[in-house]
């Protein structure tokens, strides 16, 4: 069985301090969705009060329908995945597993039954015997979702499982993570600070900045229409250009900004007016050189150094007017190749393809 | 927050049956055991001395005699309790200079244990450390008896070399009570000093040593310092232990000469004067816990920092 | 010793071997006393000496054994030591829980409180106990056969008061390395409050309760200066003892010390082999983790372990030769000394008498 989760109108507040500010979500049954944020912007909070171990100072927490207040961590159809996977240590593998079933009264030669099926779920069978110091990071991992499934939940949360793993474990868990969630169908809420985890796994992705979700949306839509200058800046790497909105249509927007005027598709809700403060966003893989007279935004350079990485060369320019770098990412062909630093090249890249934004906080780094 | 929510959120995180054991259990052992008899005792100590079936009765008066008794004595106003006050600023004055000496005994000891000894070795010696002193700490005063009495181990070997013609009392001259008394608590100063010293980075010294500085400086500069809380959290052990033992006196102390608590002691069991016998124990109290607090206080140690 | 007195002088400065030296006579100073005590208790002579050397005997431990006094003390302090145990450990749990709840403004009061009686001289503790419980009694006119003036339970609440504290440094010294989160996940997977703290903390805490009712118990043995006011007439065996010690001292008291150090030397010895089991366990776990193993090796039971039983075979056999040699031939030696003060005490009088003739036929002389 699986649930809708839906916070509506939670603010969470810790004296003075404000973790949540207002929060209105609804996340569909059977759904993989995840939190995205740096560490500090309150998607941890959040997650604890879907699981119950804290209580939200406004607003209502709601699984499949019903309104969990006063409803203890115990008591809620959610099982949660802890960043550091707290597994018992003192227990075997499959009393870890089978520990819900544990409390609930159920006997041993079930739970054992149980425990075995589940190993095998998570590939790793005739394990249950061993102590949880007996394992690697990997199976730890495995063993610690093997043993919230066991559970049944109709929810199950996951704050941020991933991060005590090094680089190609991760790699390979998304994919398991993923293939395990469709398996058993039910509604799956990651907690990340790590994008590439995000966009990978997620039917759905809440951006939060500092206790307040600052877009929702697929993968695509926040990559390819941010509406806020953080979503874009935090969402994969982009161009920014400051500036002051000179003329503002339906569906796109000039902004002046110290590498001339540039056009751009406004971003949804901005509603940006001529004199506003803006910001155009323009992704790496959007500027170009070769066909730049065709576009209608084209900006003086210099092309500063390159770096090689493969399929694509990234490239580091100096833009005329511009404060910080340009970076252009090209397919590495013959093209690329004869790009040398020390060029002087116009850069052009299509107005529908860059965003304006309100001016406003960036992500840092 | 007020003290409902504190309590329905405390409810909340342990649940009846768990709250009920915390909050009865810490509930009985400060109230009964800690807070409640000491209360009590100091109340006693204000009270006239009249026998147990009149305690209760109007004759059983608020009054300060016994605390006056203390600084004045039996005799008229002007002459002092000469022997009272002699054996309570002697036990005093001798618990500090056993404090002293222990910790200057035992920093050495486990700073060679913190950072030179290592692995078996070093668990040998906390072991050798601990079980001297899972003997009984009566027979601990029993065996300086031995050594120190009249034809014990030390005077029959000084007599056996010569160097002595005849035994020397070392109970008599107190020499036995203060070598029990520093040798009675010295675990409780070894191993405050060498958990601070252990948390101590290596690195730390060796970047001293490598800066030129001196074996002393090291010290003076790096490690003492460092060690503070636990040289400060022994020290404070050590002296309340030491001016409060009862045992070792007893056993190892000179006819002529008495520790304060056996004052206390006899008031109680010999005199029968249970209030006075709770005045002194709270002249007693009072004065160790403002001697350690001062000493805190110049060392700017909490008391959180105590008995870790 | 000496292997590190060389290993030091290899390394050549003064200082070590100084250090070296200060070590060696520090801890000859620790065990001196009690090594000198307990070879006083194998001397058959009537005062605890080691010189001059009588006769080897065992005899001052049948003394005592046979000693009613301290038998009945033993039992008492047996059984407050058992019932320091069943009070202090929860006492002291309950305490060191309640130290991770409280709020950060009253957390240094809270544990100014409960970390006092470490710090009360024990003269004092027992003192309040006693005054505290005979008014309590007398409030609720409870006659003097009552609890209230009992020595045992009077005893075992004072020294549970401090004895209480110890028992919570051991508690807070293992919570600190408690993962919350454990306590959080048993909750989030549908446990009650108690099952998780039944399940997932307790035991955690296993080897802090054993090692803070170990703690308990010896911390209660030992004790003299709370004890001996609140015991009423009743007695322990550090109360039989002192007043042993006090009036009269014999070599029973030395072959008491010899029977504790013994046993206690025992019990590190089994703490010992247990912890290198565990040690032993944990590498092995951490192998089977990096796949260098493949299974754990089956554990033997820790009385079967080769060092604790080589360690038990020693003190028997070592026991079995002391009560062999001291018991043969003890009759001959005694005579023997005897005979030899016999003869030391004719011999003294021979010569005072010679001396008295000496001295008046001295005066004739002149």
């Amino acid at each position: 069985m699986t649930s809708e989760v839906a916070l509506e109108n939670v603010w969470i507040r810790f004296g003075d301090f404000v973790a949540a500010r207002d929060i209105n979500i609804t996340i569909r049954a059977g759904e993989f969705f995840s939190f995205l944020g740096p560490s500090g912007c309150g998607k941890t909070t959040l997650l604890r009060a879907v699981s119950g171990f804290l209580e939200p100072s406004e607003g209502r927490v709601l699984i499949g329908g019903a309104d969990m207040a006063g409803i203890g961590p115990n008591k809620r159809p959610t099982a949660l995945i802890f960043q550091n996977l707290a597994l018992f240590p003192l227990m075997s593998v499959w009393e870890n597993i089978t520990f819900a079933l544990e409390v609930r009264g159920v006997g041993a030669a079930r739970r054992r039954k149980r425990a075995d099926e589940l190993l095998e779920l998570i590939a790793l069978p005739g394990q249950g015997d061993k102590t949880v110091g007996e394992l690697s990071g990997g199976q730890r991992q495995r063993v610690a979702i093997a043993r919230a499934l066991a559970a049944e939940p109709e929810v199950l949360l996951l704050d941020e499982p991933l991060s005590a793993l090094d680089l190609k474990l991760r790699q390979r868990m998304r994919t398991e993570l993923r293939d395990i969630q469709r398996r058993v169908g039910i509604t799956f809420i990651y907690i990340t600070h790590d994008q590439g985890e995000a966009l990978t796994m997620s039917d759905n992705i809440a951006v939060m900045r500092e206790g307040v979700i600052e877009q929702v949306g697929d993968g695509n839509t926040l990559y390819d229409r941010p509406n806020t200058a953080f979503v874009a800046s935090f969402v994969g790497e982009n161009n920014l250009f400051r500036g002051t909105v000179g003329a503002a249509e339906r569906g796109a927007v000039t902004v002046e900004t110290a590498a001339g005027a540039l056009r751009a598709r406004p971003a949804t809700g901005a509603a940006l007016a001529a004199g506003d403060d803006a910001f155009v966003f323009i992704r790496p893989e959007s500027l170009r050189f070769d066909d730049a007279m065709e576009m209608e935004n084209r900006i003086g350079a210099h092309i500063q150094r390159r770096e090689f990485e493969g399929s694509f060369w990234q490239v580091f320019l100096d833009a005329d007017g511009a404060e910080q770098p340009l970076k252009l990412s090209m397919v590495n062909d013959d093209a690329a190749a004869a790009r040398r630093p020390g060029q002087r090249v116009t850069l052009g890249f299509a107005a529908e393809l860059a965003v304006a934004t309100r001016a406003g906080p960036l992500a840092a780094g | 927050m007020t003290p409902l929510r504190h309590l329905r959120e405390f409810h909340r995180r342990n649940g009846a049956g768990l709250s009920l054991f915390l909050i009865g259990a810490t509930g009985f052992w400060i109230l009964f055991m800690i807070v409640l008899p000491q209360l009590f005792m100091a109340d006693f100590s204000f009270r006239a001395n009249v026998p147990p079936p009149k305690w209760g009765t109007p004759e059983h008066y608020y009054t300060l005699e016994h605390y006056r008794y203390m600084i004045y004595g039996g005799g008229g106003e002007g002459s002092f309790n000469v022997i009272d006050l002699r054996v309570f600023f002697k036990t005093i004055g001798a618990a500090m200079l056993v404090t002293l000496f222990d910790a200057a005994l035992c920093y050495p000891i486990a700073w060679h244990l913190a950072q030179a000894a290592r692995g078996g070795w070093a668990r040998l010696m906390v072991l050798a450390l601990v079980v001297p002193f899972w003997v009984n700490e009566i027979l601990r005063a029993f065996a300086f008896h031995i050594l120190f009495g009249a034809s014990g181990v030390l005077n029959s070997a000084l007599m056996a070399a010569g160097v002595l013609d005849e035994p020397y009392d070392f109970v008599r001259e107190n020499i036995a009570l203060y070598a029990g008394l520093g040798y009675a608590f010295i675990l409780l100063m070894i191993f405050p000093i060498y958990n601070a010293m252990e948390s101590l980075d290596k690195n730390q010294v060796e970047a001293a040593r490598d800066l030129g500085a001196s074996r002393w400086r090291i010290h003076r500069r790096v490690v003492m310092p460092h060690a503070k809380p636990g040289i400060t959290s022994g020290c404070t052990m050590v002296f309340m232990l030491t001016a409060g033992a009862l045992a070792a006196p007893q056993i190892l102390g000179g006819p002529g000469s008495l520790w304060f608590t056996q004052i206390i002691y006899q008031a109680f069991n010999q005199a029968g004067n249970w209030a006075r016998g709770s005045a002194y124990a709270i002249i007693l109290l009072v004065s160790c816990i403002v001697l350690v607090l001062a000493l805190m206080k110049a060392f700017k140690v909490r008391l959180g920092e105590i008995a870790r | 010793m000496t292997a590190l007195l060389q290993a030091a002088a290899a390394r050549a400065p003064a200082a070590r071997i100084g250090m070296a030296l200060f070590v060696a006579l520090f801890f000859a100073w620790l065990f001196g006393p009690l090594v000198l005590m307990g070879i006083t208790a194998f001397n058959s002579s009537a005062f605890p000496r080691v010189s001059p050397w009588e006769c080897f005997s065992v005899e001052w431990f049948e003394a005592l054994a046979g000693d009613k006094a301290l038998m009945e003390g033993l039992r008492n302090s047996v059984v407050i030591g058992l019932g320091v145990v069943a009070l202090a450990v929860p006492t002291g749990l309950a305490g060191a829980l309640m130290l991770m709840q409280v709020g950060e403004r009253a957390r240094p009061w809270y544990y100014s409180v409960v970390i006092s009686p470490i710090l009360i001289p024990g003269v004092v503790l027992g003192i309040s106990t006693l005054v505290f419980w005979d008014r309590i009694g007398a409030m609720f006119g409870a006659g003097h056969k009552t609890f209230f003036y009992d020595g045992v339970f009077l005893t075992v609440i004072g020294q549970a008061t401090f004895i209480s504290a110890y028992c919570m440094l051991v508690f807070i010294s293992r919570l600190q390395r408690f993962n919350p989160a454990l306590h959080e996940a048993a909750l989030d997977l549908g446990a009650t409050q108690l099952q998780a703290f039944r399940k997932v903390l307790l035991p955690f805490l296993k080897p802090a309760i054993a090692s803070a009712a170990v703690l308990a118990f010896l911390a209660s043995f030992e004790n003299y200066n709370t004890t001996v006011f609140t015991i009423a007439s009743e007695s322990t065996l550090t109360t039989v003892l002192a007043g042993k010690v006090r009036y009269g001292i014999n070599p029973s008291v030395s072959a008491l010390a010899v029977v504790i150090a013994a046993v206690t030397l025992l019990f590190a010895a089994v703490l010992e082999v247990a912890r290198r089991r565990r040690q032993r366990a944990a590498a092995e776990s951490e192998k089977i983790a990096r796949g260098l193993l493949r299974s754990r090796t089956r554990k033997k039971p820790l009385l079967l372990e080769p060092a604790l039983l080589m360690i038990v075979t020693v003190f028997v056999a070592g026991a079995g030769t002391a009560w062999f040699a001291g018991s043969i031939g003890l009759e001959e030696c005694k005579a023997a000394v005897l005979e030899e003060k016999r003869r030391d005490a004719e011999e003294r009088v021979r010569t005072f008498q010679q001396r008295q003739m000496f001295r008046r036929a001295a005066p004739q002389a002149n």
